[in-house]
C-alpha cells in the first residue's frame, strides 16, 4: 500500500480536494435538474440527461478511485476490478434496446396499449388516496386501474 | 510494507501449524462442521450424488410416461400416491418432475456438486495452500447449499407439489399463484432454495478467487497453474458476476407474486380469469435476467469439466498438454463470451431481430475457442503413451460428447434455424449432450482420477470400465434419436405424444429411449456401489503418486490431514506438464530445474 | 515475467511476448520451455514487478479479505446493476413515465402544497457524501494508528448513516400517505396519461434494497466502532477491518449516486 509514501497531510489534502469535487459535481447535477424542470424541448432534455449521466460517471470515478482507494492500489488489482465491469456495457445496451423494441412492437401491434398511452387522466386528489392506501395492495391496484379506465372512457 | 502485508496474509491464516500436530477433532468438527477443504469437498460431492440419484430417478419416472403413455403401473401409485392415480403419472406430476429434474441437475448437481467438489478439493492442493483463504466461509458455503437442498427437497412434499413451470421459471407460470398447482407453495420454496443457493455459490466463489490469487505457494506463477485451476478460477468469476443477476430477478419475482407489482406481468388474458389487472410489465425482462445468469451457468457447469479433462488427458497420455497458452486463452475467451450471448435462448420471444442477429454473431464466436480446445485435446492424445484408466476414458468421452453436442450448438445458435428448432427435442438433445452428460463425464473423470487422493483407496477398475462403456453408449443411444424427433417437430415438455397422429411414428423410438435411460440409470447405481464400497473396502493406495502426475496434490501424504503438507509447503519450479521431457517420464512441479536440463 | 502474456486482463503484454505467443501458439512445449528459461533468468535478476504473480504472495499486495471484499462488491454491483437496468428496460418499453419533479417535491415540516423538487433528495445525497468523507478519514486515522481519530470519525459516519435512513423513512412514509406503494401509483405520467404502477414498484424496490444496504452498513460500522473501543485493532496492530468496512460503506454511497441520478434526475 503505497500510502506510506504519501504523508499524512497529502492524504488529508486529497480527501478535501475530492470532497470539494464531489460536492461541485452534485451541485452542477442539481442545477441541471432544476433547469430541466421548465424545459419542454425533447432534444435539449435528452442532452441535459446525457450531461447528467456523464457527471454521474465522474462522481463514481472519484468515489472509487479516491475514497475506495483504488487509484493507489497496484495496477493488477485495478485491472481485475475494472475489466469485468466492462461487461456492463453490453448488459445495458442489449437490455435497454430490447426494452425499446418491445415498446415499438406493442405500439405497432397492440392497439389497446397504444390507446392507453394517449388517454389523458387527471391527477387524483391526495385525500382520496389517503384513506384507501391502507387496504390490500392487490385489490387497490385493481381499483385504481378501474378508476383510470373509467376516467379514460369519460373523455 | 508490501512484503509484510503478504506475509501477514499468510500468517493471519494460522494454518501453517496445522500439519505439525495431531488434531483432536470431535466427530462433529471432523465430519459435519468441518473447515477442512477436503472434507467440505466430500460433503459437496456426496450431497451432489444424492441429488443426482434423485434427479436421475425423476427422469426415469417421466421417461416411463413418455415411453409407455398408455400403460399403467400400479407400483407407481404406491410410491407417488395421488401424483400417480391409477398407476399413471398425472400431467401435474409430470411437469413437476421435469422441472425439478432440470433445476436439481443444473444447479445442485452440476454446479454445486461439480465445481463445489473439485474447486474445494483441488484448489488448495494444486496451488500449494494449507486451506482456502477463509475456511469458515467455505464451511458456510456448504451449509447454505445444504439448506437450499433441504428447502428444495421439502417443496416436493407440500400439498400442491413442487414448482412445475420448467426450470427456467418463466413468468407468468411462476408469477401467478393460480397458474398451476406448483406455482403456489412449491414456487415459493423454489425461490427460497435458489436464493440460498446463490448465497452459497457467492461465498464459495469469492473464496476460490481469493485463494487462487493470494494463496499460491512460492514459484506457483499464474502460468504454472494446472489448467484445472484456471478453469475453476474462471468458473468462480462467472458465478460471482452472474448469480447476483438471478437474485435480482428472483427478488422482483417475489414482489410480483406477493406484493401486487407488475414487473413481469401485463394485461395478458388468462383463461377463466380474464385480463389481469397488471399493466406495463414485461415477461421478456425476466427471461433476459434469467438468461444473463443462465448462459454463464452453462459455462459454470462446463469449464470445471474442461479443466479436469485437460489435466487428466495430459497425465494419462504422458505428454504435455498441447497449447497451454491457447487452452488458457480459449478459457478466457469462453468466459467473456459467456456473458455476451444470453439472448440466443430468446430468439422466439419477440426479441428485436437486429439485436437477435448480434446475438447470433456473438454466439457463433464461441465455436472458435471451443474448437481450439477440442483440437488441443486431440493433439494432446496424438502419439501419446495413453493409459486407458477409467478416468481417462471418461475424459475422452467428454471430448466426444462435447464435439457432438457442440456442433448442434452451431445450428441452434442461428436464429433462422432456431426458430424452427426452438423448444423441440433437438434442443433437449443438444444441451443434454453438451452440458449435461458431458459435464457429468467430466465429473466422473474427476472422481475416478482423484478418488485415491480423496479416500486413500482405489476404485474398482472393472466396474469403472463397465460404468464407462454403458454410460457412453447409453448417452448416445438416448440423445442421438432425439435430434431426429426434434427435427420432425416434436416439442419438448409435452406430457403425452400418443394423441397426435404425426408423432405416433415415434412411439417405438420413445420406448427405446426410455428403456436405455433405465439401463443407464441402473449403471449409475453400479458406480455408487463402487464408490461407497471403495471408500471403506477399496484397494489401499500404496504409492503417494499413483498416476505419476506432476501436480502438487500428489506430493502430500496418501491421507493428508488438515493443512495438507506435514512439513513445509513445497516450492514450485516448473509448469505442471513436464511429461516425457529429456526422456524422463515425468518431473513433478516441485523438482528444481536441473542445470543441464534441456529447454526443449 | 512470462506469465503476463497469457492473461491480458491481469498482466501486461509486451510486443516481444505477443510475438512469442503467435509464433509458438501451435507448439506449446517449445513455447513454455521458452518461458521457463526466461523465468529462471528472472529469478536471478529479479525485477520487482515481475514477481507479483510468482506465488508466495498476493499479486495485488492486498490481504485476502480485501480481495474478497472487492469481488463481493463487484458481485453486488451486478445485483444493483440488474435492478437499475431492469428499471431502464421497463421504462424504455413504456410509453409515458411520471415526472420525478412532480412526485418528489415535498419537504419535511413544510406546508402540504409546497413545491420543492430535488431539495430533500439533495440533502440526502449530501448526508451520504459527508458520511463517506468521514469514513475515509476514519480509514486514514486507522492507518495512522490513531484510535481517537477512528472513533470520532466512525461515530460521525454512523450518525450520517442513521440520518440518511431517517430521511428515507420520512420520504417513504410521505409517499405512502400520498397513496404510493408497491402496486399502487397515484401519480400520472408527465404527458398527462395514466401511468403504470412500475414507477413506484421500481422506486420502492430499488431504494428499499439500497436502504437495506445502508442499514447493514450502519450495523457493520457500529460493530467496527465497538471493536475499536475494545482495542481489538490496537492489539492486532492494524485497522484492516475498518478498511474493509470502509470499502462497503463507499460502495453504498456509490450505488446511491446511480440510484439518485436514475430516479430523481433522469
Amino acid at each position: 500500500m503505497s500510502d506510506n509514501t504519501h504523508d499524512h497531510h497529502d492524504v488529508i489534502a486529497e480527501i478535501k480536494k475530492v470532497t470539494i469535487i464531489l460536492s461541485v459535481l452534485t451541485i452542477v447535477e442539481l442545477i441541471l435538474g432544476f433547469w430541466m424542470i421548465d424545459i419542454t424541448s425533447e432534444g435539449l432534455r435528452l442532452g441535459i440527461k446525457g450531461v447528467i449521466v456523464i457527471l454521474m460517471m465522474a462522481k463514481a470515478f472519484y468515489i472509487v478511485a479516491y475514497f475506495m482507494h483504488l487509484k493507489h492500489e497496484l495496477k493488477n488489482l485495478i485491472m481485475t476490478i475494472i475489466v469485468p465491469l466492462a461487461l456492463f456495457i453490453w448488459f445495458i445496451i442489449a437490455f435497454i434496446s430490447d426494452g425499446n423494441s418491445f415498446k415499438n412492437l406493442r405500439n405497432n401491434y397492440d392497439r389497446r396499449f397504444k390507446e392507453q398511452s394517449t388517454i389523458q387522466v387527471k391527477q387524483e386528489e391526495h385525500g382520496a388516496k389517503h384513506e384507501a392506501a391502507g387496504s390490500a395492495h392487490g385489490e387497490k391496484a385493481t381499483e385504481t386501474k378501474k378508476e383510470e379506465h373509467a376516467a379514460g372512457e369519460h373523455h | 510494507m508490501s512484503h509484510e502485508a503478504a506475509l501477514h496474509a499468510h500468517e493471519s491464516h494460522g494454518h501453517d501449524d496445522h500439519g505439525h500436530h495431531e488434531h483432536h477433532d470431535t466427530f462433529l468438527t471432523k465430519y459435519v462442521f468441518s473447515q477442512d477443504h477436503k472434507m467440505i469437498a466430500k460433503q459437496f460431492l456426496i450431497t451432489g450424488m444424492v441429488w443426482a440419484v434423485l434427479g436421475g430417478l425423476m427422469s426415469v419416472l417421466f421417461r416411463l410416461q413418455l415411453g409407455y403413455p398408455e400403460a399403467s403401473f400400479p407400483w407407481l401409485e404406491s410410491i407417488l400416491g395421488k401424483w400417480a392415480k391409477g398407476g399413471q403419472i398425472t400431467p401435474e406430476a409430470y411437469y413437476a418432475l421435469v422441472t425439478t429434474h432440470g433445476t436439481v441437475l443444473v444447479f445442485f448437481v452440476l454446479t454445486a456438486g461439480l465445481s463445489g467438489t473439485f474447486a474445494n478439493f483441488l484448489i488448495p492442493l494444486q496451488i500449494g495452500a494449507r486451506d482456502m483463504a477463509s475456511p469458515f466461509m467455505n464451511m458456510l458455503s456448504y451449509w447454505f447449499f445444504f439448506t437450499a437442498s433441504i428447502v428444495m427437497l421439502s417443496s416436493m412434499f407440500v400439498e400442491t407439489g413442487p414448482f412445475s413451470g420448467g426450470w427456467t421459471a418463466y413468468p407468468p407460470l411462476s408469477a401467478l399463484h393460480d397458474a398451476s398447482p406448483g406455482s403456489k407453495t412449491g414456487m415459493d420454496l423454489w425461490i427460497i432454495a435458489m436464493a440460498l443457493f446463490v448465497v452459497s455459490s457467492l461465498l464459495g466463489g469469492l473464496n476460490y478467487i481469493a485463494t487462487i490469487l493470494n494463496m499460491r505457494t512460492k514459484g506457483m506463477s499464474m502460468t504454472r497453474l494446472p489448467l484445472t485451476i484456471w478453469a475453476l478460477f474462471f468458473t468462480a468469476v462467472l458465478g460471482v458476476l452472474s448469480f447476483p443477476v438471478l437474485l435480482s430477478g428472483l427478488i422482483l419475482l417475489i414482489f410480483d407474486r406477493n406484493f401486487g407489482t407488475s414487473f413481469y406481468l401485463s394485461d395478458i388474458f388468462v383463461n377463466g380469469v380474464g385480463a389481469l389487472s397488471n399493466e406495463g410489465g414485461s415477461a421478456i425482462l425476466f427471461q433476459h435476467l434469467f438468461w444473463f445468469l443462465g448462459h454463464p451457468e452453462v459455462y459454470i457447469i462446463l469449464l470445471p469439466a474442461m479443466g479436469m479433462v485437460s489435466e487428466i488427458m495430459s497425465v494419462n497420455s504422458r505428454k504435455p498438454i498441447f497449447g497451454y497458452m491457447a487452452m488458457l486463452g480459449s478459457l478466457f475467451a469462453i468466459a467473456v463470451l459467456a456473458f455476451l450471448v444470453w439472448a440466443h435462448h430468446m430468439f422466439v420471444t419477440g426479441l428485436n431481430p437486429f439485436l437477435g442477429s448480434v446475438f447470433v454473431l456473438l454466439t457463433l464466436l464461441i465455436a472458435v475457442p471451443s474448437a481450439i480446445k477440442v483440437f488441443n485435446w486431440l493433439t494432446t492424445l496424438w502419439r501419446g503413451n495413453i493409459r486407458f484408466t477409467p478416468g481417462m476414458l471418461f475424459a475422452i468421452g467428454f471430448v466426444s460428447l462435447f464435439i457432438s453436442g457442440g456442433l448442434t450448438g452451431i445450428w441452434l445458435g442461428n436464429a433462422a434455424l432456431d426458430i424452427h428448432l426452438h423448444d423441440t427435442y433437438f434442443v433437449i438433445a443438444h444441451f443434454h449432450i453438451v452440458m449435461g452428460v458431458a459435464s457429468m463425464f467430466g465429473m466422473f473423470a474427476g472422481v475416478y482420477h482423484w478418488f485415491p487422493k480423496m479416500y486413500g483407496r482405489h476404485l474398482n477398475n472393472s466396474l469403472g470400465y463397465i460404468h464407462f462403456w454403458v454410460t457412453m453408449a447409453g448417452a448416445y443411444l438416448i440423445f442421438w434419436p432425439m435430434h431426429y424427433q426434434g427435427l420432425a417437430g416434436m416439442p419438448r415438455r409435452y406430457f403425452d405424444f400418443s394423441i397426435w397422429e404425426s408423432f405416433k411414428q415415434f412411439a417405438d423410438l420413445n420406448r427405446f429411449i426410455s428403456t436405455v435411460a433405465m439401463i443407464v440409470f441402473a449403471t449409475q447405481i453400479l458406480f455408487l456401489i463402487n464408490f461407497f464400497y471403495s471408500i471403506f473396502k477399496g484397494r489401499k493406495v500404496t504409492d503417494p503418486n499413483p498416476w505419476k502426475s506432476n501436480t502438487l496434490e500428489w506430493t502430500t501424504p496418501i491421507n493428508p490431514g488438515h493443512g495438507n503438507w506435514p512439513g513445509e509447503i513445497p516450492e514450485v519450479h516448473r509448469w505442471p506438464y513436464d511429461y516425457g521431457k529429456d526422456g524422463v517420464d515425468f518431473i513433478p512441479q516441485d523438482v528444481p530445474v536441473g542445470e543441464h536440463e534441456s529447454s526443449h | 515475467m512470462g506469465l503476463h502474456i497469457c492473461i491480458p486482463i491481469l498482466g501486461r503484454l509486451t510486443p516481444k511476448k505477443v510475438g512469442y505467443f503467435y509464433s509458438n501458439i501451435l507448439d506449446s512445449q517449445y513455447f513454455c520451455t521458452e518461458i521457463e528459461t526466461e523465468m529462471s533468468n528472472v529469478t536471478t535478476a529479479s525485477t520487482k514487478e515481475a514477481k507479483w504473480w510468482n506465488g508466495g504472495k498476493s499479486p495485488f499486495d492486498v490481504e485476502y479479505g480485501k480481495v474478497m471484499m472487492w469481488y463481493f462488491l463487484m458481485s453486488d454491483a451486478f445485483t444493483f446493476g440488474a435492478f437499475l437496468i431492469s428499471y431502464g428496460t421497463v421504462r424504455f418499453s413504456t410509453n409515458g413515465w411520471p415526472d420525478p419533479n412532480k412526485v418528489f417535491k415535498s419537504f419535511p415540516f413544510a406546508p402540504e402544497g409546497v413545491n420543492a423538487p430535488l431539495v430533500f433528495v439533495s440533502i440526502m445525497t449530501f448526508i451520504l457524501i459527508v458520511s463517506s468523507v468521514t469514513m475515509v478519514l476514519a480509514v486514514h486515522a486507522g492507518k495512522m494508528m490513531d484510535k481517537k481519530g477512528v472513533v470520532r470519525n466512525m461515530i460521525w459516519t454512523i450518525i450520517g448513516g442513521i440520518a440518511f435512513l431517517s430521511c428515507q423513512a420520512w420520504e417513504w412514509n410521505h409517499l405512502h400517505h400520498e397513496g404510493a406503494w408497491w402496486g399502487l401509483n397515484p401519480f400520472i405520467n408527465a404527458d398527462g396519461t395514466a401511468s403504470t404502477t412500475n414507477f413506484t414498484n421500481f422506486f420502492f424496490t430499488i431504494t428499499g434494497f439500497h436502504g437495506f444496504h445502508v442499514f447493514s452498513g450502519v450495523v457493520i460500522n457500529i460493530i467496527m466502532l465497538i471493536m475499536t473501543l475494545m482495542d481489538k485493532f490496537e492489539q492486532r496492530g492494524r485497522y484492516l477491518m475498518i478498511e474493509k468496512a470502509g470499502l462497503y460503506w463507499h460502495f453504498v454511497d456509490l450505488v446511491w449516486v446511480f440510484v439518485f441520478t436514475c430516479f430523481y434526475l433522469l
